[in-house]
């Protein structure tokens, strides 16, 4: 997952590498989308990753809905 | 359906995330042997379990840890400084969650990822400061694990 200035930026990287355009969020989505997934400390003993369920749930909630964001 | 681990393998798990949050480094199996007072052995196959459980990324070859998400055990285009606390992340998703994770402030340093320029961000008080920049994923969701380190 990279980061860059504009849409024109990601069409241009994907020209270049000849990589299909994949998913497109915001910042802001990408800033909810590590809240979500990192806010707890993973070296907890009772840590346990995400189900399918609640990862869907999450990105559903930051709007990253369609087949690209679908686990199953 | 995360399967259930050893308890030496959640210590291990423990001890790389007391380290790395810690220091930002990421440790080696010998010094996770000696922390735990396991054989190096013992800690490889709690590591490999740990991979396994979709937990850790290791390094092909070595069997060390290449990623404790969202942590990178190696040099990444992904640079954060958290209160004098170096370390990279895995991507601009892991970079953020450093900071998250650490409950600190921070400051996150990556390039465009066509052109290379310089894009800084700031993380003060639980949020993030910037509003510009755009993040593409490359892999569908569903494949992210099939190739975690191109992904």
């Amino acid at each position: 997952m990279l980061l860059f200035r504009s849409e024109e930026h990601i069409d241009r990287w994907c020209e270049q590498w000849r990589r299909p355009r994949g998913g497109v969020m915001t910042l802001e989505q990408q800033w909810g989308m590590a809240i979500g997934w990192y806010a707890e400390n993973r070296g907890d003993p009772s840590w346990r990753r995400k189900t399918v369920e609640e990862a869907e749930a999450l990105f559903a909630e930051l709007g990253l809905t369609g087949e690209f964001w679908r686990l199953r | 359906m995360t399967p259930s681990l050893t308890p030496l393998a959640i210590d291990v798990r423990r001890v790389v995330y007391d380290l790395v949050l810690a220091t930002g480094r990421i440790p080696d199996s010998a010094e996770l042997a000696h922390i735990t007072g396991a054989s190096r052995e013992e800690v490889r196959a709690a590591l490999r379990e740990l991979e396994e459980a979709h937990m850790l990324v290791l390094q092909r070859g070595s069997g060390e840890v290449l990623m404790a998400m969202p942590f990178s055990a190696v040099p990444t285009p992904f640079v954060v400084d958290a209160g004098g606390v170096r370390a990279w992340g895995n991507c601009i998703w892991d970079a953020l969650g450093i900071p998250i994770m650490m409950g600190r402030d921070a400051v996150i340093e990556t390039g465009c990822g066509c052109c290379g320029t310089l894009m800084v961000l700031h993380v003060r008080g639980g949020d993030l400061r910037e509003r510009e920049g755009i993040v593409h994923f490359g892999v569908p969701a569903r494949s992210w694990w099939e190739d975690v380190v191109f992904t």
